[in-house]
């Protein structure tokens, strides 16, 4: 036995080699694409409704399309702009609420089938649904009638609901979804409270599992041809998600059931009035809406094939169902994903490139690499330190973007509860001197938090660096020439950028404030995240991507209590300002409205912003279509190669 | 043939002590899969954390997860949420396998080649050149010397392509990147031993009796001289393993290891335990086969501890 093994040995080791070797060469097999380009980050999914990065988006937008698409204005290609789409037009009510979009006639799905009003409607109801859990969700919940109530399954006694029983074809999987039967909510069991821990994990696990336990008296009424008999009486039903409910007492039979909910169309404005128009209800006259339409969370998904295979056997090459310009070849984990021209896309005679290539690099040094040495044809992001050789390069484009570097200020932790000292750290900071000598790439500093840049809307300006009136406002806090001043710690999550800028904060509030004892300290990004999510931190770095074209999208961030406040600031003039500006039908009052909340902001101080971002694309000659905007968003629809270039 | 049952208990052990370890250090790491710069709301994260059972407690939690992963259903990904585990290691694992046998093939012909010349021409020119380079060798780091090779066989020479998988083009410079440490070490390992069997009395018999360097050598000295290499091919497994890491992330290669660091900074716990017990089982496997290869190798060595 051992006589034959040893022989052989030599040759297993050449047959593993023979096999890795043609293993490793068999993906050279494919032909080249015509485009390729670097997305960053593997992408979490094609499902638009549970994603919120970027390179998602571009994959997104390039196989969904929505009512309307974010495409370049003809006029000045700098512009994204809102243009018809699925839909080819729109109406808005005289209140400026009410949105009725009529649908192209030649818009339909990648399986043949017309694309319809109903398969909005399905499509936001699923975005809308709680266990889709999108992330997103603010995009509707914020302003549509009814659409944070339904995500949020808040029930209240005499709610028109709909219970939904547990008989999914799959229990798994929330679509096909069982038998929804609607009802009106008479009372809610909530049985006896447990005791809650201190601690905030077992705290939310515990408050998860007691409302599973929570039992529903339902009057469920009948249903016939889609019409339910609200007004007729119905039948009392009781029903529990959990199998053990809170409340042991009951004598009636307690039904299992997935979930209560609030009835979708009683309660949410969204509904598909025939085939061809959709219909939305807005809270408040909204004049950014049709760039929420345009914006790929709500784009819509076939509700045949999400039903028929399930997430996430739905997303496949094989199964998936679109209505985009580009169809998914093939998808290999972190390598590529290849998207190849949709032939029964309505505009196909528009897009140019049959095939594309979206490569997931994510070291920068690597994307460089890759661009020089002549694999991609556009990379997105380039190590910062390369940035003063690249910036002399006809093929380095740059253009400023709707995005926001700042700190944040605990404002609950002295010295920072004092609003002297967080303007005085503003005014010591020299932002001019940070764009200029270290980041070098055409950032400007950065005196508000909205970047200027958009329509109509111009940002108050804060103080600019005054090192005099830093120190006496400083000495008038209470700490003159610095003395005394407790510890500061600026915290950021690892990267070698914001270390250098951290490093150099640090280095000017020391000399020029004469503050001693400054630290820097950093984190991994979900640790970060955490830390500034639970308020642990003294001055956290922060950035702000904004979501659409609009100052709200900034500016919202900070209300009392809001989830992505995180600087424990609260201030009733602004929540109030914040509020108003949502109702205000005229558009100039709506931005002066704004203006003063982001006033308030700036004198009050609970941030102070650093620079404005700058968007970084390194794109060759050959292609053309490419044009720099402030959302720093290419359609891959719009651009071409220019085959003699090549 | 008790020797294999024997390792395979000791596996299952081992797997199931590291899959304990993991599951409560990846638990105990603030933050989890579901957190994000734009703050949800409790509700959204309420409703995440109870599709993927992230509600129950923790021993419940922990039992599940066994009892699923021995039957091999590894669970989907909290991240790359359109594949499961398993889909994602099935594709990155033969990119990384791959990279990993060529590194080894070329470490360990590179290196004995370099060891036994060096050896058979002590104190020669060639002798001090080699043992240079392999000092230098094990010294720099795999990334350093990735970088310079970019630098030159990228960019100067323009060899090869600079990153991506896909061609044989492609795979050479991150193979050889990763393998030049080892093949570093290998040198001297297979010099030192060498030298101890040159100087062995049966040799000495070899070549009184007339037979030609190049048969001593190759017919009976290399195959002692190959043990201390042989044993160090376990270790070095472990080092390509961890050293692939960097390089998958310089080249941009869709191995393992990529996934690997990704879950763990994701946080994406099904991800990340699918590697890590892969991980685990390639080198059991890996050490297994070296001491199966002892007694392959040389014939005074048994398995069992009868003798």
């Amino acid at each position: 036995m051992s006589w034959s093994l040893r022989d052989l040995f030599p040759y297993i080791a050449a047959a593993a080699c023979v096999a890795a070797l043609s293993y490793a060469i068999s993906f050279g097999t494919i032909p080249r694409a015509d485009f390729t380009f670097i997305n960053g980050t593997e992408i979490q999914s094609i499902d638009p409704s549970v994603v919120t990065g970027v390179p998602e988006g571009r994959i997104i937008a390039s196989v969904f399309e929505g009512l309307y698409r974010l495409a370049p204005n003809p006029d000045d290609p700098s512009v994204l702009e809102p243009q018809p789409a699925m839909a080819e037009k729109h109406e808005i009510s005289q209140d400026r609420r009410t949105y009725t979009f009529h649908l192209r006639p030649s818009a339909n799905w990648s399986d043949g089938s017309a694309v319809t009003a109903d398969d909005f409607a399905w499509s936001w109801r699923r975005f809308l649904h709680p266990e889709i859990a999108a992330r997103y969700h603010y995009q509707l919940t914020d302003y549509v009638v009814g659409a944070a109530k339904f995500n949020s399954g808040d029930v209240q006694v005499g709610d028109r609901v709909e219970v939904e029983l547990r008989d999914r074809l799959n229990p798994d999987q929330p679509f096909p979804s069982g038998t929804i039967l609607p009802g009106v909510l008479e009372e809610i069991i909530t049985g006896p409270v447990p005791e809650f821990d201190d601690d905030d994990d077992t705290r939310k696990k515990a408050d998860a599992r007691w409302r599973d336990g929570w039992v529903f008296r339902v009057q469920i009424k009948s249903e016939k041809d889609g019409v339910v008999a609200w007004d007729e009486p119905g039948t009392t039903y009781t029903f529990c998600r959990s199998d053990r409910p809170n409340s042991t007492s009951l004598s009636e039979k307690v039904r299992s059931c997935h979930l209560v909910l609030p009835h979708f169309a009683e309660t949410v404005g969204i509904r598909a009035i025939d085939d061809r128009r959709f219909q939305v209800q807005l809270k408040n006259p909204t004049p950014y809406f049709l760039d929420l339409a345009a914006f790929y969370p709500l784009f819509p998904v076939n509700r045949r094939c999400v039903e028929k295979y399930g997430y996430p056997n739905w997303t496949r090459p094989e199964n998936i169902v679109h209505n985009g310009p580009y169809k998914i070849e093939f998808r290999r984990i972190r390598d590529r994903i290849r998207l190849k021209k949709n032939p029964l896309y309505w505009n196909a005679d528009s897009v140019r490139l049959n095939r594309i290539d979206a490569m997931a690099v994510q070291s920068s040094t690597t994307q460089l690499n890759m661009y020089m040495n002549g694999l991609v044809d556009w990379a997105t992001d380039v190590p910062q330190s390369m940035i003063p050789e690249l910036v002399k390069r006809e093929d380095f484009i740059s253009a400023p973007m709707l995005s926001t570097y700042f700190y944040r200020f605990n404002v609950d932790r002295p010295p920072l509860d004092n609003s002297k000292v967080r303007q005085a750290l503003n005014l010591a900071l020299n932002k001019r001197e940070l764009c200029e000598q270290v980041l070098r790439a055409g950032q400007q500093p950065a005196r508000s938090l909205c970047p200027p840049g958009m329509a109509l809307y111009r940002p108050p300006q804060c103080e600019t660096y005054d090192v005099e009136k830093a120190r006496q406002l400083l000495s008038e806090a209470g700490y003159p020439g610095g003395k005394g001043f407790p510890r500061l710690e600026i915290l950021y999550n690892s990267s070698d950028n914001h270390r250098i800028i951290a490093e150099v904060i640090q280095q000017q509030w020391q000399q020029n404030l004469s503050i001693a004892d400054i630290d820097i300290t950093n984190r991994e990004w979900n640790s970060y995240l955490e830390d500034v999510q639970q308020q642990q931190y003294v001055v956290a770095r922060a950035g702000w991507v904004g979501d659409y074209n609009d100052p709200n999208t900034f500016l919202d961030m900070f209300v009392s209590d809001g989830p992505n406040n995180n600087t424990g600031w609260s201030n009733a003039k602004y929540d109030q300002l914040i509020d108003q500006a949502k109702s205000a039908a005229n558009p100039n009052q709506r931005m002066s409205i704004l203006r003063d909340a982001e006033a308030i902001l700036l004198e009050d101080m609970p941030i102070v912003p650093i620079y404005f971002y700058v968007s970084i694309n390194m794109v060759r000659p050959h292609v053309k279509g490419f044009h720099a905007n402030i959302q720093d968003l290419h359609p891959l629809q719009f651009l071409q190669v220019d085959k003699v270039l090549h | 043939m008790t020797f294999l049952v024997n390792r395979l208990v000791w596996m299952v052990i081992t797997l199931w002590i590291v899959f304990t370890v993991s599951f409560f250090l990846m638990r105990s790491v603030p933050g989890g899969p579901f957190h994000s710069e734009r703050n949800v709301g409790p509700e959204v994260e309420r409703n995440l954390n109870a599709r993927f059972h992230l509600n129950d407690p923790l021993h419940k939690q922990y039992w599940d997860h066994l009892v699923r992963t021995a039957m091999l259903d590894f669970g989907p990904c909290y991240k790359l949420m359109d594949f499961t585990v398993a889909e994602v290691i099935a594709q990155g694992f033969p990119v990384s396998a791959s990279l990993g046998i060529f590194a080894l093939v070329f470490a360990f012909s590179l290196g004995v080649t370099a060891g036994v010349v060096s050896a058979l021409y002590r104190h020669s020119w060639m002798d001090r050149s080699f043992m240079t380079a392999a000092t230098v060798g094990i010294a720099v780091p795999n990334f350093v010397l990735a970088s310079l090779s970019i630098m030159v066989f990228v960019f100067q020479l323009q060899w090869f392509p600079a990153a991506g998988w896909g061609t044989l083009k492609q795979i050479i410079l991150p193979a050889l990147c990763l393998g030049a440490p080892f093949a570093a070490y290998i040198a001297r390992l297979s010099r030192t031993g060498m030298l101890e069997v040159m100087g062995q009395d049966y040799i000495r018999t070899a070549f009184a009796k007339g037979l030609s360097q190049r048969q001593v050598v190759v017919r009976h000295a290399l195959r002692a001289a190959l043990l201390p290499v042989v044993s160090y091919l376990g270790p070095a497994t472990a080092g390509i393993l961890t050293g692939s890491l960097v390089l998958e992330r310089i080249f941009a290669l869709p191995g393992m290891g990529s996934h690997f660091i990704e879950a763990a900074l994701q946080r994406d716990y099904l991800l990340a335990m699918g590697t890590v017990l892969v991980y685990t089982c390639l080198l059991f496997l890996m050490n297994t086969l070296v001491d199966l290869s002892y007694s392959v190798i040389d014939p005074r060595v048994k398995l069992t501890s009868k003798s």
